[in-house]
């Protein structure tokens, strides 16, 4: 069964129509790789699963669950949303990391607000935030930042602070992991670093929708490739498919001019 | 002949004025203007409307007028005088100020990036958890400059009070000057740079608290 499966989805700004009705899914460890032009409703489609944005129509489902309903709405109350967009993490093109905070605090920060709540934190609330400490050392450790757990965002410079951002998304265990342009805002020697973060976690398994210009690591890291324009899916495949063998004219013109660059 | 410690008292007895005067508006017109803040960035249309029509009056006329209307208006309008000149000043005070608060809290809220709020919800925070965990502290961050300017001014706006019979410490001070004294109209005037030489170190202790992140 797909872990995530879109249906139908659509959003509209006023009279502008972003998303005219996209539909996918994804199996659980697959990473897939979302391409199109700017403006095309990449971002929009990532910020509706987050719900940051409220689709006008359509339905998201995890596991198989309905998790989002236009027609339902009483699944747009405050708390259930909150509860839902847990399923999934968000890594934005510039990190909106907390600057008041260290690199381990904003890794941390979310899921102690999460435990305050639990029993096992009221009983022993120093056990479950050196839990916590630990888990959030140890996933800047995967993304390579081990020395840095006390540097305020201010004090990182170019790729780690995407880099934190990628282990404060981890942190709450998303059952899918959203990326827009992770690299967009940095300098083109620094999103090597980025990338390679994101492929080890491709390694691993991890579950990732990844909206990219960056058409070789599209293509090596994704499982599943989705070509959007003008606000619907017009080709999806493999890698293999679509990057080698666009059936459509449109893939075919954007990959032509994003390779003649 | 007037002694020394006669004008020293005198002064002194007027600074309270200044003094209660000071530190009441701000206790008060500080959590004021939060509430004004809310209102002038709520959803509901006509309550927005309202309450910045009302910032904007309170903002473009002469605190020295608004002094002047709360202490006359009661009684001539709706015939209940004030009973107390220094209740009409404290009112007045605290409007005033609270309307310049709001705009400094206003702008403060309105220049924290977007992607701040965004960055909260999609981590499941609560709107409460992302106003007072991640929002606040850069708030307070980046208007620290321009509420101690405010409060620099009030310390000397203070004076105003005079106007509807406040005696205040210049008040008191130009008693002496009928009397052929100018020295405690300086005095005063090192009264002032006193309490806001402590003021300035006081808020650059602030601010320097806040240095180890950057908005
Ligand atoms: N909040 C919004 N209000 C109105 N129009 C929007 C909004 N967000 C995005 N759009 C419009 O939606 C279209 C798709 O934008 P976006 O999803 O950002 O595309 P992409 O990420 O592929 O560049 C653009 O035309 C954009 O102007
Ligand atoms: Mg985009």
């Amino acid at each position: 069964m797909a872990i995530l499966e879109v249906k139908g989805l659509k959003k509209r700004f006023d009279s502008l129509e972003v998303l005219k009705g996209i539909d996918f899914s994804l199996e659980k460890g697959e990473a897939l790789a979302l391409i199109g032009v700017s403006g095309s409703g990449k971002t929009t489609l990532l910020r509706c699963l987050n719900f940051l944005e409220v689709p006008t129509e359509g339905q998201i489902l995890v596991n198989g669950q309905v998790i989002f309903d236009a027609s339902n709405p009483a699944m747009l109350s405050e708390k259930e949303i909150r509860h839902n967009r847990l399923h999934f993490g968000m890594v934005f093109q510039q990190f909106n990391l907390f600057p008041q905070y260290t690199a381990l605090q904003n890794v941390t920060l979310a899921q102690e607000l999460l435990e305050k709540d639990t029993a096992e934190y009221k009983q022993n609330k120093k056990a479950v935030m050196e839990r916590i400490h630990e888990r959030g050392a140890e996933l800047l450790g995967t993304v390579g930042l081990s020395d840095k757990l006390d540097y305020y965002p201010h004090q990182l410079s170019g790729g780690p602070p995407q880099r934190v951002a990628i282990a404060r998304a981890l942190m709450l265990e998303p059952d899918i992991l959203c990326f827009d342009e992770p690299t967009s805002a940095l300098d083109p020697e620094l999103t090597g670093e980025v990338l390679k973060v994101i492929r080890g976690l491709a390694d691993r398994n991890t579950t990732m929708v990844i909206v990219t210009h960056e058409m070789k690591f599209a293509r090596d890291v994704s499982d599943k490739v989705l070509f959007m324009d003008q606000g619907v899916v017009v080709e999806s495949g493999s890698p293999q498919e679509v990057f080698e063998n666009p059936k459509e004219e449109r893939t075919r013109q954007f990959l032509e001019r994003y390779f003649a660059e | 002949m007037i002694s020394l410690s006669s004008i020293i008292a005198s002064l002194n007895a007027g600074l309270l004025e200044n003094l209660k005067l000071f530190f009441i508006t701000l206790l008060l017109s500080a959590p004021l203007g939060l509430v004004i803040t809310l209102g002038s960035m709520s959803k509901i249309k006509p309550l927005r409307a309202l309450t910045r029509t009302f910032v904007w009056i309170i903002r473009g006329t002469p605190l020295m007028l608004q002094l002047f209307v709360v202490l006359y208006g009661p009684g001539l309008l709706f015939g209940m005088p004030m009973k107390s000149r220094f209740t009409a000043a404290v009112i007045a005070f605290v409007i005033n100020y609270a309307a310049y608060f709001s705009e400094i809290y206003r702008g403060g809220i309105e220049s924290i990036p977007k992607g701040q709020y965004e960055a909260g919800q999609v981590l499941g925070m609560t709107k409460v958890q992302i106003f007072f965990k991640v929002i606040l502290l850069q708030v307070i961050k980046r208007i620290t400059p321009s509420m101690g300017n405010e409060v620099i001014t009030l310390t000397k706006d203070t004076s105003l009070a005079r106007v509807i019979g406040i005696p205040e410490i210049i008040m008191s001070a130009d008693r002496f000057t009928k009397k052929g004294l100018i020295g405690p109209l300086f005095a005063t005037g090192l009264y002032f740079l006193a309490m806001n030489g402590a003021l300035t170190i006081l808020l650059g202790r602030l601010e320097k608290k806040m240095d180890y992140f950057k908005v």
